[in-house]
């Protein structure tokens, strides 16, 4: 029955991620359109039905049934494939984020951090490929900023990994959940979390640094051409990004899909809920910043990586080494 | 093929009851003051005529002394004319003839001395007859560049020296100049740059099918080596149909070019054809997000020809009513700024509109509109306040300078705000001055003037403010100057309540304003002021004024010749918006691509006054 094991039980597993995914996706543009809302002295979608519940099915309808409008000195096949690349990523790098006791989303390798940073690093090429590829200049400079910004700011967030992997000690995610960790180790990491959430914002192109799709300055930024299914798809992909990236920060500082104190650690299917539950906290973050911090200009959101971050990054790790070497 | 409107309207004066005195001229200028006479020590003959009139002084120059007159009036210590407000020019051709001048075109200058507040109207009759052509004052004053161009565009005169002497509101191609008297309001052939006819169209239409695209015409002093972007008429921040062709260096601006007139209507036009009293609606449309400051602005102008004298309590009401609008106008240039430099997601856009609805609220108490509110009219205001109004705005003038504070801790207490604009748009005193620039513009760059203060009109000699002043002369001055600016004018909310007297809200002047509704069932003289002014609309004894307030923006100016009357024979618009827009092209120079969405929010520009 070896096919069982390696075959079938993953492709349900990676399909029942997905829907999960999707799901959480369709309702995460509800809750954020409601919180903003909320912050903004507004209400909200309340139309599609109860408390706009709807919403996202109606919006999905419309998004589907758009005319298919493509630029013609677009690279045809280029812009086709790219929403398709930016969306790949945020999906696949969910395979190593352990879900439950024992259980990781689809494999519990032990190369889980490296992971990490090879699909974070191939998520800029989704819009790289759509702001060249759709022949506007609007979407090239709005590709130009995401890859500089993107890189720039995996620096930093790959020397942060690299300090938690210290303290951790192996690469597997879901041997870091379950070790436990001492009291200093805990408010260490939590110290960093500020700076690591900031790194995330720019990775995801989240506000305050969405400057790749800056609609007062470039429109739409590299997805100015994109319209319909393909323009959701982006929008897909940044979303299930806050998501995945929500349960990444989820699992290394706030131990993924346990209770504090080991609270009820034997219920293996609260897991998922739990973690869940810390992810849409998390998420309740990403709004709040966007709901109340203004944003950098490009040449300054650069000057904070390479002058302020990458620096105290550097000097976190340097730490972080010793705190290993003379404590653990 | 043409497309014409039905409806062709030849210029015709009203019925006057057959008065042989209209159409008159303005009549020049009589006596003197200490400035005219050094004009006229200095030019001798060159000066035609100079003198007052309406209280307004004024200098007829030959052309060929123009040029000079204003070197010698902005150079001369004792004159120091620094700025040039406003350029216009009226068409004679249907005025009778003048004893001493019989010119056909006219421009005429506003000139502006901020050191010693004083202000002056030049008039120069153009040389050329159907095709005059007058020397440019671009080189002596910059802030010309664009109201000639506008002149030139809309009433075709030329200017001989200027550096960029090209269309600016119409298009290119268009075949008249619709200022011109001889131009009909409506029936004139509109030439659609594409017409089905035209062998053209099978090239540019292609563009919509697979084919070779092409490429536009570039703005003069344009590189097509670098990348070349179209900022607008559609996009998110350009505030409107505002078209910026951008030259770019990565994300350096390298030179910008604005394009104008996508919103032009003709404001100007249609004032010369409709009477005096029906052209207040018209304004509110313009800077259709301060509709009571170009009311007060047109009003104020016209009261000046007809001088007529307005009651202590219908100029109170004005002031309430203008400083009101300055808020609600700040309010919502502060939400569409922190949107354009921020982001939607950024609340901060939804609670400024929020007080601003307050205000709105107000507007449409005492005038039953909230946006297009046409409340002062000439002679007074519309109507009395409302009982319920006082208790109202006494809860909103308690209410805002704790909303104000809000705002600043959100924005001016957080660094990422302040290092977005600081050091962004730098245009020092002189430039600013140079520019013809008004409003936060010029105080931003540290020049103090304020008309209120400065040149009082509607009572605010009475009021106890202060005028803030920034010399940094970036967006972020500009920006702690109207956060101020809209305390100051609750201060002078405050004094006006508090003082607020009983009395008339309208002259009762019967040439001027309507009888009330009871009067005419006991007054046979009251019916007859009710049907003449209703039927011929009230007449403005001949004569030019130029009148500019303090609009949130800047100085709204407006220039109405007489010709005796009821219908304005020229009218023009100085918006604080298009003369503050020319600034743009220096202002983002050097910087780049997100600052010029900054310096465009700074200058706050509303397009339907830039194009009018």
């Amino acid at each position: 029955m070896d096919w069982i094991n390696l075959l079938l039980l993953p492709v349900l597993r990676s399909v029942a991620l997905i829907v999960v995914l999707l799901t959480g996706f369709a309702y995460l543009t509800w809750y954020e359109r409601k919180l903003l809302a909320r912050f903004q002295v507004r209400i909200g979608p309340n139309r599609a039905g109860p408390y706009g519940l709807l919403q996202p099915i109606a919006d999905a309808v419309k998004a589907v049934f758009k005319e298919e409008i493509v630029p013609n000195m677009a690279d045809k096949a280029v812009y086709m494939l790219a929403p398709a690349l930016a969306l790949i990523p945020a999906l696949i790098i969910w395979a190593v984020i352990p879900v439950a006791k024992g259980v990781p989303a689809i494999a519990d390798v032990n190369i889980g951090f490296l992971w990490i940073l090879a699909i974070a690093g191939i998520e800029s090429y989704g819009i790289i490929l759509a702001g060249w590829s759709s022949n506007n200049n609007y979407s090239l400079l709005g590709a130009l900023r995401s890859s500089a910004q993107m890189i720039s700011y995996e620096l930093p967030l790959g020397v942060f990994l690299v300090s938690i992997l210290m303290l951790a000690g192996g690469f597997s995610l879901v041997s870091l959940v379950e070790t436990p960790r001492a009291w200093w180790e805990w408010i260490w990491l939590w110290l960093m979390f500020p700076l690591f959430f900031i790194c995330i914002l720019a990775e995801t192109n989240r506000s305050p640094f969405d400057l790749p799709e800056t609609e007062n300055e470039l429109v739409a930024g590299f997805q100015t051409e994109y319209g319909g299914i393909k323009f959701a798809l982006f929008f897909m992909a940044e979303y299930i990004n806050m998501i995945t990236t929500s349960a990444i920060m989820a699992t290394l500082f706030f131990g993924g899909y346990r209770l504090p104190f080991g609270l009820l650690g034997d219920v293996i299917w609260l897991g998922p809920f739990v973690l869940a539950a810390k992810v849409i906290i998390l998420l309740f973050l990403f709004i709040w910043v966007r709901a109340s911090v203004g944003r950098p200009r490009y040449d300054q959101l650069m000057q904070f990586n390479w002058k302020f971050l990458l620096p105290v990054a550097l000097g976190y790790m340097i730490i972080t080494t010793l705190l290993t070497v003379f404590l653990k | 093929m043409l497309n014409v409107s039905p409806r062709r309207r030849e210029y015709e004066t009203l019925p006057s009851l057959n008065n042989p005195a209209i159409p008159a001229r303005a009549p020049l200028p009589q006596g003197e003051t200490d400035d005219t006479k050094r004009i006229v020590e200095r030019f001798g003959d060159a000066v035609i005529a100079a003198g007052l009139h309406n209280d307004q002084q004024m200098v007829y120059i030959r052309p060929d002394q123009l040029v000079d007159l204003a070197n010698f009036l902005k150079t001369e210590e004792k004159l120091a004319y620094e700025a040039l407000v406003d350029v216009s020019s009226v068409d004679c051709s249907k005025l009778p003839a003048g004893e001493t001048i019989d010119a056909r075109f006219h421009t005429v200058y506003q000139l502006r001395s901020y050191t010693r507040k004083r202000h002056l109207t030049v008039v120069c009759p153009a040389d050329g007859g159907s095709q005059p052509v007058v020397p440019s004052l671009a080189p002596v004053f910059e802030g010309a560049v664009w109201p000639e161009r506008e002149v030139y565009d809309l009433m075709g005169v030329g200017f001989s020296g200027h550096p960029d002497l090209r269309r600016i509101l119409m298009p290119e191609n268009w075949p008249n100049h619709p200022l011109r008297k001889d131009m009909p309001l409506g029936g004139e052939p509109v030439p659609f740059t594409l017409t089905w006819e035209d062998p053209e169209f099978e090239t540019l239409g292609k563009q919509v099918l697979p084919a070779e695209s092409v490429a536009p015409v570039l703005p003069p002093g344009m590189n097509r080596e670098r990348m070349i972007v179209n900022m607008g008429p559609h996009h998110p921040s350009t505030h409107g149909v505002l078209r910026l062709v951008v030259e770019l260096d990565g994300e350096d601006v390298i030179h910008v070019d604005p394009d104008l007139g996508y919103l032009h209507s003709g404001f100007e036009k249609t004032g010369e054809n409709k009477r005096y009293k029906d052209f207040v609606y018209y304004t509110d449309r313009m800077d259709y997000l301060s509709a009571m400051n170009n009311n007060l602005g047109y009003v104020l102008a016209v009261e000046k020809l007809l001088g007529v004298e307005i009651p202590e309590r219908a100029q109170v009401i004005r002031v309430i009513m203008s400083e009101l609008q300055r808020i609600a106008s700040h309010l919502f240039w502060l939400s569409t700024h922190v949107l354009d430099i921020s982001g939607t997601g950024m609340s901060l856009l939804m609670y400024a509109t929020r007080e601003r609805e307050r205000i709105l609220d107000l507007f449409e108490m005492v005038a039953g509109a909230r946006l297009t509110i046409s409340y002062i009219r000439i002679g007074g205001v519309w109507k009395d306040l409302p009982p319920a109004f006082l208790s109202h705005l006494q809860d909103l003038v308690d209410l805002l300078p704790g909303k104000f504070d809000e705002y600043e801790t959100m924005l001016t207490a957080g660094p990422l705000w302040q290092e977005r604009l600081e050091g962004i748009g730098r245009l020092s005193r002189e430039e600013a001055i140079n520019m013809g620039l008004t409003g936060p513009m010029l105080r931003g760059s540290g020049v103090d003037w304020d008309l209120r203060r400065d040149m009082p009109y509607s009572g605010y000699e009475n009021y106890d403010f202060d005028v803030p002043v920034s010399t940094d002369g970036d967006c972020y001055g500009r920006y702690i100057i109207r956060m101020e600016e809209m305390r100051q004018s609750v201060r002078i909310l405050k004094q006006a309540m508090a003082n607020l007297p009983d009395g008339l809200y309208r002259t009762d002047n019967r040439k001027v304003s309507l009888p009330p509704r009871a009067e005419l069932d006991v007054s046979m003289e009251a019916l007859i002021h009710h049907f003449k002014l209703m039927t011929e609309g009230l007449q403005v004894p001949p004569g030019m004024a130029y009148h500019g307030i303090e609009a949130s923006k800047g100085e709204l100016g407006f220039y109405v010749y007489s010709d005796g009357s009821a219908v304005p024979y020229r009218l023009h618009v100085r918006g604080p918006s298009f003369n503050n827009l020319y600034a743009i092209s220096k202002m983002c120079r050097g910087h780049m691509l997100s600052d010029i969405v900054a310096n465009i929010g700074s200058i706050d520009i509303v397009l339907g006054e830039v194009d009018r």
